[in-house]
């Protein structure tokens, strides 16, 4: 596979309640990536998008923000699921030849929006939708339980991962403010309400506002751009059968699967020691363990067992994760920026010394029907 | 981000909507009026499914019309279940006073189960217990002829 | 980087304006099995990744692709959202043909659905909604709605499309009969075409212009219906399409330039282009496209087109933008039947959007049936041998274009 390269990226604060509007938060996104990989609006081929229509309360998400996106004149398309799919496709157009510079965005405002209505809307209208019993809520209360019941696992395995990612996000200057928990516990996660049994508040990640956007551009193209190309070695997405009562929730077929096209490509086999850091878009801090044993980082049902803290030997979510803050559409791509930083030293107080090659994965649907995990390497 | 004034609206768009369920799902609504369960077989890999469908998802294969049905009891088995206060609607999700109890209950017979609310006090649930349709006194051949699951 | 991708098979469901016997799964299943159908060597364990989209607006569904998974065969393999409005169907066309060219290790042969089942919705609810987050923040602000008319009406309607009549009929001193034509045209077309819409033999330019106005100058009797329906096509390498089919049809071109849109823009219009007919995205994209192509005299190189136009006066306009015809022939070349069926240049033998219009689906129908005729395989198959042919799909605030270059040849150059 050719190689294709990261060069700039650009995030928002996360809010949520954002004190600004939707295009303002895009063209500060897209705006501030091509500024700071000292590029130009002419240098942009192609814009890809990653935005959805009912988040965004608008039929054709993407018809207003060609010109703050950067697409006016540029080839342009729209790929509605997460920001790290929206880079899939970017990643496709460069490698096909037709284009040297891929502006990738995507986010939403969930202050504007109710979002567990719109999670509700994914649910098979014929079926599950017209009772409300399943939706993005009780999705992930039956995954966690099955996930425990099978791994005979404790409520305190995975409040653990909601402490370590909440203290994380303290050091995250972009992460979500409520989600900045310095000083939390596991008593504390334990001790916050029933979200869907036994999943609790503090072991969600808030929807909120913000826009992510990455720049990718082929090798030739990269090494003029940046002196610190990460580039993409592998990609692999995946996407399970639908409906819940049919699915494995104790484990992510859909992330095995992808990680096995991915690794495949990278010529990983021993992820536990050939990757350095992970950055798993996790909707709540079981799903962490559940990606972390499906990409093989894990046996499965140890996923606590890993060392996964920022000094660890297998950091996960050095920046909180999307536990820190979860803007839908843009999360998955936060991860590979977030993973971006790690390689290039770029990531300040939650740096992992150290970091070559790094996974970021990114998923849509209920409990994560279809992931999408790719296989980041730089910083020679 | 200077000190910025923004405006706010709130708007509602009403959209009416009507799913076409079509006749796989016809035929299993039809069997709700009957206080009836009706699934359909895979004549490759034997699997049954709920609700029944025109595609086998394991061996890419259509299910005919009008063969491969069985019928299924009103029981199961108690797969996964969870509790919350919080309910979700097309408009808006709030959180209720009281939890709400959901159970994903195995139907004998079939490997597909359906999410519906458990009677059950939630400290006597125990994961494999066997459960009973609870149907509404009379159901109207919808989703929610089915009230919840009972213990057997 | 890149390689040659050809189209194998296409397939489409019967369209109607309410597909009431099948649910949207179901809906697309019809399409896929009518695709798959001409391609028997195919199974399902040969497909190795998707693209799915529609408009989901008109079906209040979200993410329906996650939903219609196994009846798509799509169970544990790679799937990709593409959805872009009115231009969805050439976008989920692009994006197969850029799943099968980025040569990702395993992933050859892609099947791309896209699908609208609009009975199930308003479809003037889910077209006024494109602008309506916009309108009434812009009505708070004092902006009264009247003055904000056309950005209400955008996304494919018909006020916008009314608006970018009269700026060409202005320019091109065109009739109301040349817009009649022009339906009759497609509507007889749509009646040899067994999966169209509305089918009618026997219309003629009177019976068109016997109807009353919608928005002057478009008449019912010349706006395209909303339609149920699905269209899927197979994507795959060059090496596996000649063994899949005798003549595979290589895309060797795509384009989908966008042009500005604006909040508010010209004349509370939404869109900052001052004259929606001069379309310089669709000019860039021809471009691109053709340049891909190795195409240098389109209107002696393509033998056969699919043109986006669910109203008449933008067939009449696109068959120019895109470098058919000289601007303000069009007209003509529909009256001397240059673009009839037996003509030199066919155009919309499908019946065009003009006569089916599934909105998520439509863009793709397009450089589905030209690749159809490249094969000999369409419905209203055109007499002459056609070796390339383009299909075109356009949505948005009038500033979304596709654009897919096919030919019996690879011709496609790789920098």
């Amino acid at each position: 596979m050719d190689k294709v390269g990261i060069v700039g990226y650009n995030q928002v604060k996360l809010y949520s309640d954002a004190n600004y509007g939707r295009y303002e938060m895009i063209f500060e996104a897209v705006r501030g990536a091509i500024d700071n990989a000292g590029l130009k609006k002419k240098d942009i081929t192609t814009v890809i998008s990653a935005t959805n229509d009912y988040y965004d309360g608008r039929t054709i998400s993407n018809c207003f923000t060609v010109e703050v996106g950067g697409g006016y004149l540029a080839d342009e398309s729209k790929v509605e699921m997460d920001g790290a799919h929206a880079m899939l496709y970017g990643m496709m157009r460069i490698l096909s030849g037709n284009h040297k510079l891929a502006v990738i965005w995507g986010g939403s405002m969930p202050s504007c929006y109710p979002y567990h209505s719109t999670r509700l809307y994914e649910t098979d209208p014929t079926w599950e939708r017209p009772n409300g019993y399943v939706n993005d809520i009780t999705a992930s209360g039956f995954q966690m339980r099955a996930y425990m019941d099978k791994y005979n696992l404790q409520t305190e395995d995975i409040a653990k991962v909601a402490v370590k990612n909440r203290r994380n996000a303290a050091k995250n200057p972009l992460a979500l403010d409520e989600a900045q928990n310095p000083d939390i516990t596991t008593k504390d996660v334990l001790e916050s309400e029933i979200y869907s049994d036994p999943v609790t508040e503090l072991m969600v990640g808030q929807p909120c506002d913000g826009v992510a956007a990455v720049l990718l551009a082929p090798e030739r193209q990269a090494l003029k751009i940046t002196d610190k190309p990460v580039w993409i070695t592998g990609v692999g997405y995946n996407q399970e059968t639908y409906y819940i009562g049919e699915r494995e929730l104790h484990t992510s077929n859909s992330m095995e699967a992808s990680a096995k096209m991915a690794y495949g490509m990278a010529n990983i086999n021993d992820p536990v020691n050939e990757i350095d850091i992970a950055e798993l878009h996790e909707t709540c801090a079981h799903e962490e363990l559940i990606f972390a044993e499906s990409l093989g980082l894990a046996e499965k049902g140890k996923g606590p067992e890993i060392s996964s803290e920022i000094n660890g030997d297998l950091p996960i979510n050095p920046s909180g994760g999307a536990l820190g803050g979860n803007p839908p559409c843009a999360a998955g791509l936060i991860r590979v920026i977030e993973a971006v930083k790690q390689i290039r030293g770029e990531a300040g107080t939650y740096q992992v010394n150290g970091a070559k090659r790094a996974i970021a994965s990114g998923q849509i649907g209920m409990c994560a029907q279809n992931n999408i995990v790719y296989v980041l390497e730089g910083g020679e | 981000m200077s000190e910025k004034i923004i405006e706010k609206t709130r708007g509602l768009v009403k959209a009416d909507f009507n799913f076409w369920v079509g006749l796989y799902m016809d035929k299993f609504y039809d069997s709700f009026e009957q206080k009836k369960i009706v699934a359909n077989k895979c004549p490759q890999c034997g699997e049954v499914f709920v609700p029944p469908r025109k595609i086998c998802g394991i061996c890419n294969i259509k299910l005919p019309l009008d063969e491969n049905w069985v019928q299924l009891s009103d029981t199961g088995t108690l797969v996964n279940y969870t509790r919350t206060q919080y309910k979700v609607t097309d408009r808006r999700a709030r959180k209720s006073k009281g939890f709400t109890t959901l159970g994903m209950v195995k139907i004998d017979g079939s490997n597909s189960a359906i999410v519906y609310p458990l009677e059950v006090e939630f400290d006597d649930i125990e994961i494999g217990m066997k459960m009973k349709i609870k149907w509404v006194e009379k159901p109207k051949g919808e989703p929610s002829d089915i009230e919840g699951f009972v213990k057997v | 980087m890149g390689r040659q991708v050809a189209i194998a098979s296409a397939g489409f469901s019967e369209h109607a304006s309410k597909r009431s016997d099948v649910s949207m799964p179901e809906l697309a299943q019809e399409a896929i099995e009518d695709c798959l159908k001409k391609v028997p060597s195919v199974e399902f364990d040969d497909i190795n990744a998707y693209v799915n989209g529609n408009m989901p607006a008109f079906e209040g569904s979200n993410l329906p692709e996650l939903w219609m998974t196994d009846w798509m065969g799509a169970r544990n393999k790679p799937l990709m959202r593409v959805t872009t409005g009115g231009t969805t169907g050439g976008s989920v066309a692009i994006a197969g043909y850029y799943t099968v060219t980025a040569e990702l290790p395993g992933i050859d042969t892609v099947l791309a659905v896209a699908f609208e089942q609009q009975s199930q919705g308003d479809t003037s609810v889910g077209l006024a909604s494109v602008a309506y987050g916009e309108i009434s923040i812009l009505n708070n602000l004092g902006i009264p709605y009247d003055q904000l008319n056309r950005l209400l009406s955008a996304g494919a309607a018909i006020g916008v499309a009314a608006y970018q009549a009269t700026t060409y009929m202005n320019k091109c001193r065109i009739t109301e009969e040349d817009l009649a034509r022009v339906v009759v045209q497609n509507r007889r077309n749509a009646a040899k075409t067994w999966w169209a819409h509305l089918k009618m033999p026997n219309l003629t330019i009177e019976d068109v212009l016997d109807t009353p106005y919608v928005q002057y100058p478009l008449r019912y009797g010349m706006v395209c219906p909303a339609s149920d329906g699905c269209c899927a096509m197979l994507f795959t390498t060059e090496e596996k399409a000649k063994d899949m089919c005798d003549i595979p049809v290589y895309v060797n071109g795509v384009a989908s330039v966008a042009n500005e849109t604006a909040v508010l823009g010209y004349d509370g219009g939404g869109s900052a282009q001052v004259d929606p007919s001069v379309q310089l995205g669709a000019m860039k994209s021809a471009e691109l496209a053709y340049g891909q192509a190795g195409i240098s005299f389109p209107r002696k190189e393509i033998d056969y087109a699919e043109v986006y136009a669910p109203f008449p006066n933008q067939e009449l306009m696109w068959v120019e933008k895109l470098g058919l015809f000289e601007e303000t022939t069009a007209p003509e070349m529909y009256e001397t039947g240059v673009t009839a069926r037996d003509g030199e240049l066919p155009v919309n033998c499908s019946g065009g959007v003009n006569s089916t219009n599934a909105i998520g689906a439509s863009a793709m129908e397009r450089p589905a049936t030209a690749a159809l005729q490249i094969m000999g395989k369409a419905s209203n198959q055109v007499p002459k041998t056609v070796h390339t042919a383009i299909g075109s799909g356009w949505g948005g605030s009038l500033n979304f274009i596709t654009l897919l270059a096919m030919s019996d040849e690879p011709r496609r150059r790789f920098t």
